[in-house]
């Protein structure tokens, strides 16, 4: 029997969410972080959407927000020219890594030990994070603010995407651009599978896949609006995207029909991501709030609850809140 | 007509007067090491992990009485960038993120009232 999709709102910031990252899978489940204008990163557990704690400390919109596997160390990209990195276990701010202007993204290695940033500066910064006193490596090359940059290639290499239209492939060693791929719009969106080496990247209407070494071209689809982000499923057999139209779309990615889409936000989709084990996709949204979406409706997991129709109405459906409309937390 | 999935309850928002990350939480307490360096040892150090947490309680309690001494007086802050003001203390805010002056004397003039940032200041003083 199918079943309506019942996103699970995630209420607290105040302002547009812009950015989001989920961490690997840890002992104590996976976490969620988003970033926000409101200047306020929230950690939340990755399953239900429970908030967990507030970093507190940064003086502008955040940007950009990242976790490392453990979810043990949060990196956050903001407005107020700084990347700060916290433990995300106690929520304290670690370092404080001043820059010249905005700071647009953030993301460790593997490792953990090294932090890239990126920013309206133009310039791509490698902090070693056992040595923060330390100049880091810069690499330059875009023309434009850069807006996204992932370490790939088991973090030898490194994938930025920037306002002059541009993503640009770089040699963390040699700080040389090892391949440059030019587009007609602005990319909005990267995201790096390791599991297969998939770039997906989104631009104007348009959701791309590349292979990561070697930027070609895999395949790409154009959605019914601008979009914004696009998260490729950990199985690699579909992918969401969200955008303009406040919708959430799912596709299949061997066909590229489009399978389904969801309404829900009330503004604009700026990030989504697939969580580690694929159960549920985080959408962030101009109106302030997180969406948590099943990958498969109705299944039990996380607070959903899969129930049949004879145990609704039975004595055993207390403790279910049964929504029969749209739910605003 | 499709029937909506069920869900247990809601994601819990933050509460609204705590950054969270609670200290009782499975993972806080397998996580952090204590900060409190006499509570990793054994039953020996238990009487120095309570004098410890003695001498902790009186600072804390030092501090929070030089708050309150401070009240209405005048506090010289010498902030970042060799920056000093002037201000009369109000009061600060619960987590000590920010203290509420009046009179703040600034380079550019007289504030009536201002928010002072704690994680701006350097130090403060004040005569008693």
């Amino acid at each position: 029997m199918a079943m309506r999709q019942t996103p699970l709102t995630c209420s607290g910031h105040t302002r547009p969410v812009v950015d989001l990252a989920f961490s690997g899978i840890t002992p104590y489940g996976y976490f969620l972080i988003s970033a926000c204008k409101d200047g306020k990163p929230m950690l939340r557990q990755g399953d239900t959407g429970d908030w967990i704690g507030t970093f507190l400390g940064h003086k502008g919109a955040v940007w950009g927000a990242t976790l490392n596997k453990e979810a043990t160390k949060a990196a956050t990209a903001a407005a107020d020219f700084s990347a700060k990195v916290w433990d995300a276990v106690t929520g304290d701010e670690v370092l404080t890594l001043a820059h010249k202007h905005i700071v647009k993204c953030v993301n460790f290695t593997q490792d953990s030990n090294c932090l890239l940033t990126g920013g309206n500066d133009k310039v791509l910064r490698i902090y070693d994070l056992s040595k923060p006193e330390a100049e880091p490596q810069e690499i330059s090359g875009h023309t434009s603010a850069i807006k996204k940059a992932l370490w790939c290639n088991d973090d030898q290499q490194i994938l930025s995407a920037a306002e002059d239209k541009t993503i640009r492939l770089w040699d963390r060693n040699t700080g040389e651009a090892v391949k440059t791929l030019s587009f007609e719009a602005s990319v909005s969106s990267m995201e790096y599978i390791p599991d297969g080496e998939i770039l997906v990247i989104t631009y104007g209407r348009t959701i791309a896949f590349y292979k990561a070494h070697t930027l070609d071209p895999i395949k790409t689809i154009d959605a019914p609006a601008s979009i914004h982000s696009a998260s490729l499923h950990p199985d690699k057999d579909f992918f969401v995207a969200g955008g303009d139209d406040f919708k959430l779309y799912k596709y299949d990615y061997s066909t590229k029909e489009e399978m389904e889409s969801y309404k829900g936000h009330f503004g604009p989709v700026h990030c989504v991501r697939f969580s580690p084990d694929g159960e549920l996709y985080a959408s962030g949204s101009e109106d302030g709030t997180l969406r948590l979406w099943q990958t498969a409706v109705g299944k039990t997991y996380g607070l959903w609850k899969c129930v049949l129709p004879e145990e609704l109405s039975s004595e055993n459906s207390d403790a279910l809140y049964c929504p029969a409309a749209e739910i605003k937390a | 007509m499709k029937t909506p999935v069920s869900v247990l309850r809601l994601p819990r928002g933050p509460e609204p007067n705590s950054r969270g990350f609670d200290p009782n939480s499975p993972r806080y307490i397998a996580l952090c090491p204590t900060t409190i360096p006499a509570s990793q040892g054994n039953k020996a150090d238990s009487v120095n992990l309570e004098e410890e947490q003695q001498l902790r309680s009186e600072l804390r309690e030092c501090f929070l009485r030089s708050l309150i001494a401070m009240t209405d007086k005048q506090v010289q802050f010498n902030l970042y960038e060799k920056v000093q003001v002037q201000a009369k203390f109000g009061a600060s805010d619960i987590d000590v993120l920010n203290f509420q002056v009046s009179d703040l004397q600034t380079p550019l003039g007289v504030q009536k009232e201002a928010l002072l940032r704690c994680q701006d200041m350097i130090s403060y003083s004040f005569h008693l």
